[in-house]
Order: structure tokens, then C-alpha cells, then sequence
């Protein structure tokens, strides 16, 4: 009780903002009771009536579930694989760099298109890229190679999907790490050089056991995210020839949820994605725990 | 103390330095590429000339862009955006971040566990769409603000700071008679700026770049944000390049096709403008970690 008085300041700062997660994080959450219901607007929520498993049953026998579900899981499976392990390789070499002139222009110049909006890196992919006027196209050209239409190829478009993550955000994600082999000891590595070990033996025992438990943790966000492909970067991309390939979860809950106000049907959608995202994140945190390292909890 | 480097640690460094300095390259290249698509002629961008520098200087594009006008009116919506937006973000982070950050905090834990269930679990996007119209915020920056006011992600960045910052600081404080808030103000929050500059910059840019919220929420036009603006730019004419196999009406895609660019580079400046100053503070401000403890 005593300890309550003496910090009802931070309560009070604490308080407006734990109501914030009442109203816009719990309320919504609330809310996916829909799901279970016909909703419409004019009757609101609570008056609306129940219908069951109805829109799951419409869910889980439609074959537009299973193809953006197939395109969520497959675009998130590659990115897991060539984009992830990007940021932490660079780190490493970036660590590697004496000159700290080159070393700060090559960051400030990596980190640049991460805050560039995917409205525009949108535009200048399909630019640089166009069959015509683009660049890279003038480039094959120079070999002598037939112009590819790649923003309309199945085959070219998840290429270009994680080229494009790549872009964005692989440079920015190497702060999270270089932050963390800041954070390494200095004395370890003066240790292992008395101790005769070379840059790659430095790197493996010394760098990489330093900056596992960030890998894991990002690893853990990461594997939150397999059912959610950001809306933007794919909307941006993606084009009527590439559909079959480019309509994921959340664009597909956009254009049949909003545009085509189909709300229940979305939310129970919706509901699945947020079930599996849990089960993701919180299993690979116990896997994460199982194997020694603190986790996200 | 000075080693002899090895043959093979040699090559290692200057493969390295030629590596990176790849990387860079082509990540600027495109940037550079549309700057000077932005400055050509018409007839330049259509036969596919401009590379690294405008051919044919001009700047018909950046006028025709500001003839336009609405260019203005949504570069204007996109500053207030993100400058309110990303005031209320960094009060609310430190609001929520501060009492966390304190071990002795009685129901510390569960409040933590509550906070960060929703980084974890979320009602999605129809629930979320429906409150902000239920709370009639629809065509109101409020339908942006609200919902996003604290960021669990970032607010752990700031927690793990601020637990950073010795005790000993604040209990000499407290001897002195000082309350919790004048404590934050006062001692903690100078001390801080890494990390707030850190945060004001990922949520600025968040504001800045926001496209999704702003489309389905802000329905009338003269309200709308830049990226909005652009996109409605982009697609009048993305589908004459998609399919320029026959590219044979240039005289009509010339302008549009320079407009995009200069578009572009507009919409971009501003946030490079912001970015060196806020550069030097990333490394120290960003550490995340365990959330228990």
C-alpha cells in the first residue's frame, strides 16, 4: 500500500495510455466476435445476428483461401530465407571496416530507401524495370538479352518481391545488430588475438554467440509475421498479370473487406490470421527458451 | 600491439571494402536514376537514354507538378500528419515506458504482460476499421492518431533505455524531495536523447510514409497525404509502362512519366532533409531485449 502512494505519479502517467490499449488494442479484439455473427453496420454489433461457424465454413471451402494463404506463406518462406539472414551478414562485414569515413558514408547510403515510402520505391521499381524505358532493361539490352517484362511474370515477381525488401530494409536492419556487437566485450577480442585467432574464428566465437539473443528475438518477430505479408510494399507491386502469385492475406482482405464491405466474412479471415500468428510467435519463443536463450519473455 | 596481417586477411579487407561499396551503389543508383529522369526531356525518357545524368535539362516536370497546386495542399496535410502524430507518439511512449522501466513497480510484470499481449494478438483489420468508424473519426486525422498512439515495439527500445540509466541518479533526487515527474522531465529525459531522437525519427517516418491508413480513412481529397497524392499519380500511368511494348503515343506519356519522377523526388526530400541530424543517435539508441526481468 505504502509503495502504491509513493508511486502514484507513475500510475497516473501510466494511466491514460493503458486506457489507450482498452479502447484501440482489447476493444477491436472484442470485436472479431463478429466473425461468429452477420454484421451490419445499421445494427451494430451486439444486435446483429449469430450465424455460427457460417463464414468460416464459406472461409475454409474457397479456393481464393488457399491461394492467398499458399502466396502469404510462400512469399514469407522466402523472405525468411534471403532476406533475413542480409542484414546480419552486412552487419558483420560493416563491423569489419577500419576506415570510419567509408564505413559511415556506406550506412548513412543502406539505410536511405528504409525511409523512402513504398508508394514511391513502388514507382521506381516499375520504372527502373519497365520493358521499355527502364534501366535494367537498357542493361540487358547491352548483352543483347530480349527485354523482360519482369513486374509481369510469375516467375520475375517473388523475385523482385524480396529484391525489393532487400532494398528497403536490409540496411536499416543492420542497426539492430550493430548495436548489439557494440555491446560486445572489447576485451574478448584482444583475448583471442593473444590467443593467435584468426578474423573468421574471431567472428564465429566471439561476434555471432555475442548478438545471438537479438537474431533470436528478431527471429521470434519474424515468425509472428508468417501470416502477414505488409499490405504496401505487395499493393504497390502487384498487378492483374502477377495475381495468381501476388494476392496475399491482406491485400485480399482490403478488396474483399473494405471495398467490398464483406465484414464478417474478412473478420473471420482475420481471426485466423491473428490464431496462427500467436501459436507462431509464441512457439518459437518456447523453442528459442528450450534451446538457452532468454527469448522475447 | 601490432600483428601481422595475413595474405589471406588482406584480401578478406579490400574484398570487403569492394563489396560494400557495391552495395551502396546499387542501392543509391536508383534514386540517382530518377532524379535525373525528373530534369530530362520528354524525348529522353521515352527512348530510354537518362542513366546518371539528365539529358536535355529541363524543369517542364517540377513545373507542371506545381501548377497542379494540389501537390501543395497534400504536402501540407503530410507535415501536419506527421508532425502532430509523432508528438503525440513520443508522449505517450515516454508516459508508458518510464513507469515500466521501474523494477520496484508494484504490478510491473502484469501490467508489461498486458501491454505487450497486443504486439502478440490483434483484432485485425476490420474490428480496428469498424471502432474508428463507430467513434465517428472517419475523414478526421483523428481515425490516423488515435489508434496508434503508442507503438509496443518502440516503446520497448525506450524501456530498455531508460533501465539503462543508473538509480543512483534518481535516488539522490528523491533525497532532494523531487516527485516522479519533475524526475522524468528534469533528469531523465536530458539524458535521453539518444533514444529520443531515435524514436521521433522510426515514428516520424511511419507518418510520413503512411499510405493505407490515409486511403481508407480519409475520404475527402483536399485532405489526403502525399503518398496518397502520388499513388493517384502513379496509377494514371503505370499501366502505359507496364505494357510500353507499344510505345508509340510518346507525345502523351512523355510529361506523365517526368512528372512521376519529379513527384517522387518531392515527396522524398523533405524526410532526407530530417535524417542526418537524427543519424548520429542511432546506434546508442537502439537496443532491444528480453522483455522479462
Amino acid at each position: 500500500m505504502r509503495s502504491l502512494i509513493y508511486d502514484r505519479y507513475l500510475y497516473l502517467l501510466m494511466l491514460p495510455i493503458l486506457f489507450y490499449f482498452v479502447i484501440f488494442k482489447y476493444l477491436p479484439m472484442l470485436g472479431l466476435v463478429m466473425a461468429f455473427k452477420d454484421f451490419n453496420l445499421t445494427m451494430g454489433i451486439i444486435d446483429s445476428p449469430w450465424v455460427g461457424l457460417k463464414h468460416f465454413e464459406r472461409l475454409f471451402s474457397s479456393p481464393d483461401f488457399y491461394q492467398i494463404l499458399r502466396n502469404t506463406l510462400l512469399l514469407n518462406v522466402y523472405s525468411i530465407l534471403f532476406y533475413f539472414p542480409v542484414p546480419i551478414i552486412l552487419s558483420l562485414l560493416l563491423n569489419e571496416v577500419k576506415n570510419r569515413v567509408f564505413k559511415k558514408t556506406v550506412q548513412s547510403i543502406l539505410y536511405i530507401p528504409y525511409f523512402i515510402s513504398w508508394v514511391v520505391l513502388g514507382g521506381i521499381i516499375i520504372s527502373l524495370l519497365s520493358p521499355s524505358t527502364g534501366v535494367v532493361n537498357a542493361i540487358l539490352k547491352l548483352f543483347h538479352i530480349e527485354p523482360i517484362y519482369f513486374m509481369k511474370s510469375t516467375f520475375w515477381w517473388p523475385v523482385v518481391y524480396v529484391l525489393s525488401s532487400i532494398w528497403q530494409s536490409a540496411g536499416w536492419g543492420t542497426i539492430i545488430y550493430m548495436a548489439a556487437i557494440t555491446g560486445i566485450d572489447a576485451e574478448q577480442y584482444e583475448a583471442a588475438l593473444i590467443d593467435g585467432a584468426n578474423k573468421w574464428q574471431q567472428v564465429w566465437h566471439i561476434t555471432l554467440p555475442g548478438i545471438r539473443s537479438t537474431i533470436a528475438i528478431m527471429l521470434i518477430l519474424r515468425m509472428g509475421q508468417m501470416l502477414d505479408v505488409g499490405f504496401e510494399q505487395v499493393y504497390m507491386l502487384q498487378n492483374d498479370a502477377v495475381h495468381s502469385v501476388s494476392e496475399v492475406i491482406s491485400t485480399y482482405e482490403y478488396r474483399i473487406g473494405l471495398a467490398g464491405a464483406q465484414y464478417s466474412y474478412t473478420t473471420a479471415l482475420g481471426l485466423f490470421k491473428s490464431v496462427i500468428g500467436l501459436i507462431l510467435i509464441t512457439s518459437t519463443n518456447k523453442v528459442v527458451n528450450l534451446l538457452g536463450e532468454d527469448g522475447l519473455w | 600491439m601490432h600483428i601481422k596481417q595475413s595474405m589471406s586477411e588482406r584480401v578478406f579487407y579490400v574484398v570487403n571494402y569492394l563489396f560494400l561499396a557495391l552495395c551502396a551503389v546499387v542501392t543509391i543508383f536508383p534514386f540517382i536514376n530518377i532524379l535525373a529522369t525528373s530534369l530530362s526531356s520528354g524525348r529522353a525518357i521515352m527512348s530510354g537514354e537518362v542513366f546518371l545524368w539528365p539529358v536535355e535539362w529541363n524543369l517542364s516536370s517540377y513545373r507542371t507538378l506545381w501548377q497542379d497546386g494540389q501537390m501543395f495542399v497534400a504536402l501540407k496535410n503530410s507535415v501536419i500528419i506527421t508532425v502532430v502524430g509523432t508528438a503525440i507518439n513520443m508522449v505517450g511512449t515516454i508516459m508508458i515506458a518510464y513507469p515500466l522501466s521501474k523494477k520496484r513497480l508494484r504490478g510491473r510484470s502484469i501490467i508489461t504482460k498486458f501491454i505487450v499481449f497486443t504486439m502478440l494478438f490483434n483484432g485485425g483489420l476490420i474490428p480496428n476499421f469498424i471502432l474508428v468508424k463507430m467513434l465517428g473519426l472517419m475523414n478526421t486525422y483523428g481515425a490516423l492518431w488515435f489508434p496508434a498512439i503508442v507503438s509496443v515495439y518502440n516503446m520497448t527500445i525506450m524501456l530498455n533505455f531508460f533501465r539503462g540509466i543508473p538509480d543512483s541518479l534518481e535516488e539522490a533526487a528523491q533525497i532532494d524531495g523531487a516527485n516522479e515527474i519533475y524526475i522524468l522531465v528534469k533528469l531523465i529525459l536530458p539524458l535521453s536523447m539518444p533514444v529520443i531522437a531515435t524514436l521521433t525519427l522510426f515514428y516520424a517516418v511511419g507518418w510520413w510514409n503512411n499510405y493505407f491508413n490515409v486511403m481508407i480513412y480519409i475520404t475527402s481529397s483536399d485532405k489526403v497525404s502525399m503518398t496518397v497524392k502520388l499513388m493517384q499519380m502513379i496509377n494514371t500511368i503505370s499501366d502505359t509502362m507496364l505494357n510500353s511494348g507499344e510505345g508509340v503515343q510518346a507525345q502523351e506519356k512523355m510529361v506523365p512519366e517526368g512528372i512521376k519522377a519529379a513527384a517522387i523526388v518531392v515527396s522524398t526530400v523533405p524526410i532526407l532533409c530530417v535524417y542526418p541530424f537524427l543519424q548520429k543517435y542511432f546506434v546508442k539508441g537502439v537496443m532491444i531485449g528480453s522483455l522479462k526481468g
